[in-house]
């Protein structure tokens, strides 16, 4: 059978991404690449434990931190870990319209954090907390820059796959696709966890 | 494709099928729960801090292990560790991890030495 | 079938840069981490014409730290990983029994990101000076450095770094997915398991140094303080996660000579390895204990006793699982009919050589001797015996064993042997003197020394060894260039071996294997050959092969990366926006277009088979 082609209901397989050996392969890289990302995000958490408490003469995490905004931003990001699960739930269904709209919603709650990430930074770098100012500084941006740009790596991701999928149905080889953007979105989602608890929760107790 | 005809063979097919709804149902019940632990230890974690009621100490050690636990069904539950097939990613993930403590450890412990 | 269509044919030089064939692609990084070899060997060649004599004034100062800078990195990066990467490309798959790696495309994209790295990081000689912080770049050296040196050396390695660790993911997924039935893990040919564990360790190493490279760029173009003491920085940040990437990069490389020694000792002494399964277990442990030693490059840091210790421990125990290695190589020539060619020869004399490095590196690993051997010759001495003697070895052992079925040719063997003594005996006159300018007190990394401290002869040999192991290598190239005459084309066994990769024609057809093999025991091909069968059992019908089509762009997403880089180095964001936009679209057109690849026919694979061509 042709991998482009549309699956029915009666052909259809059990593990739709994993049902060609390209899937497979997909399927065992990604993991091994998200292995590879956990190291990746180590080092920069290590780098900011290292450097934490560095932050000169401008504010302190403790002073600077506001849990209200990062509950906000931790319930919009474990929302659409959730949406985007409800959506390989679809794909094992082969309801290609559900999976759309779960997936459009994981990538609305996604552009509401980045959102809120963007409006944390500008208020941080008012109050003199920048880039620059400090290896706190340099430490904090890092780490928390690399999950965002995680997570708009992941908007532009989804946003190009649903565009090219609309209307084609699930195939064999859009399926993996899918597979593996979950994957990815709840991967960003465990960086953060460690993040809001490591970075801001952390911070407020000095 | 598949042209359905009257035979044993579409018993079982239907079979099957009724099993694998089955388990999806099942799946989305679990997906629900994890989902509803998460945000409740997402929600201890904040108010253990935010209370400001337990010692410092403790409520590091405390919200670090409610993070390892949400990191658990996000991996087990809705990345799917938990099913068949995932004996090398788990290889992967776990390895991953060990070098990633490793890497933690000496970056905060290793280099304000005097 | 409707894809067939969508396949052209390409030639020439359009073949080369759009190929997604493993085989094509082991030539490629075989040809590129070659050229380099060259450069960083003619690097080394000037240091040690520098310090031929005392108080020389031929190399000094600043060029002088161009030199060693250029040459670590571009022997390390450019030169031995790519050399690796070639012979994983070109034999693993053909070992495995498989029609080709699992990923062709990111296969491409690896080696051109790797060769556009290397280019502009060697451009750097042409553009204001080459890097001179060592290979290591340890900060402040690195970030106070003015001018754009080492904004190419972070630059040009994250780009082939990227590269690599997209090689080291593909090799990890086609060796666990794509073996051929009967191809069990404890069946794979050893140097198959030593590409698995590298491909590992590339996987948990290289993230830490991509972070590293952005830290220290962000240092350097956008004024961060992660390494400046003044603003809350430490450098000793760049020295942990350069060494929790270096260490296991050290057996990133000797773990695939590891490999090819095994496959050529046993080989040529015509018999089964000694100790399969000790080999195996061997190579595993040494990879995981690879990541628990970093510290001992940090002993004189002053991180602590107990640091120290550990870490101390860990070390030594890495020799435990090395010996195993060294005596199942001698247990499997014992006993064995040898043949001494050329492939063995190098084997045979990596064997003591490696020994010898391994020694001086449990000698370093005891703490308080390595505060004084610390940054001295001596140090230079056992790395390049492990590094020179033990993978350079390995690697020209796997030239002259692999050649025939890579390039469908075999080398000259009496040249060969040239090659192996001059290389052999130039490479103990440059570096065993060399243990002993380390203990009289000579430190690495300076340009000139002074006479009258008895270090004049030592060096001189030293310099005259160097220039003997450039002359084996001129032999070497001499001998491919003859090579090409139709005189020396080969048959498809010529060693009589063991493995897969013998049981094909040569030329190696494209898809590898008209039929896929079916595996019935360790040497898949040696077990048939004492079968009586003298070739594989195909283990399915003949039928259409499915072949991934060519593509230009990885070519272009790794211009697109080069030109980026350029744009960081000068801070000009808008090279730095087109380069990285070039990436976005080449990404977006590949993930737009739809390629599903094209399928040979049944009765092309029959006539093939026919021909004596598949």
């Amino acid at each position: 059978m042709n991998a482009g082609e549309r699956l029915t209901d009666a052909n259809f397989p059990a593990h739709p991404e994993k049902a060609t050996l390209e899937g497979k392969n997909k399927f065992l890289g990604f993991w091994l690449f998200l292995g590879g990302e956990t190291v990746l995000f180590a080092t920069l958490f290590g780098t900011y434990l290292g450097l934490r408490n560095m932050h000169l003469d401008g504010p302190s995490g403790e002073e600077l931190f506001s849990l209200p905004l990062v509950f906000l931003a931790t319930m919009l990001l474990l929302t659409s870990s959730l949406t985007s699960v409800y959506a390989v739930l679809s794909l094992k269904q082969n309801k290609v319209r559900s999976l759309q709209g779960w997936f459009l919603v994981t990538l609305l709650l996604g552009l509401g954090f980045l959102g809120l990430e963007i409006y944390e930074f500008v208020h941080y770098v008012h109050e003199g907390h920048t880039f620059t100012s400090s290896a706190f500084g340099s430490a904090f941006y890092s780490l928390v820059g690399f999950h965002g740009a995680h997570v708009l790596f992941g908007v532009l991701w989804i946003t190009t796959l649903l565009a090219r999928n609309w209307n084609r149905g699930i195939t064999l080889s859009n399926a993996p696709k899918y597979y593996l953007f979950a994957l990815y979105w709840h991967f960003v989602d465990v960086v953060w966890v460690f993040i809001f608890t490591v970075v801001y929760l952390m911070g407020k107790v000095g | 494709m598949a042209n359905h005809q009257q035979n044993p063979e579409t018993t079982v097919h239907r079979h099957e099928e009724i099993q694998r709804k089955l388990a999806l149902k099942e799946e989305r019940k679990h997906h629900n729960v994890s989902f509803v632990m998460m945000i409740l230890l997402t929600i201890v974690a904040f108010f253990a801090i935010w209370s400001d009621k337990i010692s410092d100490s403790f409520a590091v050690l405390f919200i670090l292990t409610l993070a390892v636990v949400q990191v658990f069904f996000q991996l087990y539950v809705w990345m799917h560790l938990s099913h068949k097939g995932h004996d090398f990613p788990i290889w992967g993930m776990a390895s991953g991890i060990l070098v990633a403590a490793i890497t933690v450890a000496s970056l905060m412990g290793l280099i304000w030495t005097s | 079938m409707a894809t067939h269509e969508s396949h052209k044919k390409r030639s020439g030089l359009m073949d080369w840069l759009t190929t997604v064939d493993h085989k094509k692609i082991g030539i490629l990084y075989l040809l590129a981490g070659g050229f380099f070899f060259l450069i960083g060997g003619l690097e080394a060649i000037l240091m040690r014409i520098q310090l031929m004599e005392p108080d020389s004034k031929i190399f000094t100062g600043e060029l002088y730290n161009q030199l060693l800078t250029m040459h670590g990195t571009t022997m390390i990066f450019l030169a031995a990983m790519p050399i690796i990467f070639g012979f994983m490309n070109a034999i693993v798959p053909l070992q495995l029994g498989a029609r080709d790696v699992a990923f062709p495309y990111v296969n491409a994209v690896g080696f051109w990101l790797f060769f556009f790295g290397g280019l502009l990081l060697n451009l750097s000689w042409f553009l204001g000076g080459a890097p001179e912080a060592g290979w290591t770049a340890y900060a402040p050296l690195s970030t106070v450095a003015e001018d754009t040196g080492v904004d190419f050396y972070v630059l040009g390695l994250q780009i082939a770094g990227a590269g690599t660790l997209a090689g080291g993911i593909n090799f990890l997924v086609t060796i666990i997915n794509m073996r051929a039935p009967g191809m069990t893990f404890m069946r794979m040919p050893l140097f198959t398991w030593a590409s698995f564990v590298t491909s590992g360790l590339i996987l948990f190493a290289f993230p830490a140094l991509t972070v590293g490279f952005f830290l220290l760029m962000f240092e350097r173009v956008f004024d961060a303080n992660f390494f400046n003491p003044d603003m809350g920085g430490n450098i000793l940040i760049w020295e942990h996660i350069f060494w929790i990437f270096g260490h296991p990069e050290v057996y990133i490389l000797i773990l695939p000579a590891f490999g090819i020694i095994s496959e050529v000792v046993s080989t040529f002494s015509n018999k089964r390895l000694f100790g399969y399964s000790a080999m195996v277990f061997a190579t595993v442990l040494i990879g995981f204990l690879g990541f628990m030693v970093w510290v001992h490059h940090m002993f004189t840091v002053g991180l602590g006793p107990v640091a120290n210790s550990i870490f101390a421990v860990a070390t030594m125990a890495i020799a435990i699982p090395t010996g195993v290695k060294i005596f199942n190589w001698i247990f499997t020539m014992w006993g064995g009919q040898i043949r001494f060619s050329t492939a063995m020869l190098f084997a045979v004399g990596f064997i003591p050589t490696f020994v010898m490095g391994g020694v001086t590196g449990v000698m370093l690993s005891v703490p308080a001797a390595d505060y004084q051997y610390h940054d001295s010759y001596f140090v230079v001495a056992h790395f390049h015996y492990v590094i020179v003697g033990g993978l350079i070895l390995g690697l020209f052992s796997g030239l002259y064993y692999w050649y025939p079925r890579m390039f469908n040719r075999v080398l000259n063997e009496t040249l060969g042997k040239w090659n192996f003594w001059l290389f052999f005996i130039g490479f103990h006159l440059t570096f065993f003197p060399q243990h002993w300018l380390g203990l009289m007190g000579m430190p690495r990394r300076v340009y000139t020394y002074m006479s009258g401290q008895e270090l004049d002869g030592a060096n001189f040999v030293s310099t005259i060894g160097a220039i003997l192991m450039g002359a084996g290598t001129i032999v070497l190239l001499i001998n491919i260039v003859i090579s090409a005459s139709s005189k020396y084309a080969t048959t498809k066994d010529p060693w009589d071996g063991r493995t897969l990769e013998w049981a094909m024609p040569v030329p190696t057809p494209e898809y590898n294997f008209a039929q896929t093999p079916l595996v019935r025991g360790l040497d898949a091909l040696y077990v048939e050959k004492t079968a009586g069968n003298g070739e594989m059992t195909p283990a399915e019908p003949v039928g259409e092969i499915h072949m991934p089509n060519g593509s230009i762009l990885p070519f272009i997403l790794s211009l697109g990366m080069f030109i980026a880089g350029f744009g960081f180095i000068y801070a000009n964001w808008i090279v730095a926006g087109a380069g990285l936009g070039l990436v976005l679209i080449t990404m977006f057109l590949r993930s737009v277009i739809d390629d599903h690849g094209y399928h040979i026919h049944k009765e092309e694979v029959e006539a093939d088979i026919k021909g004596g061509r598949a």
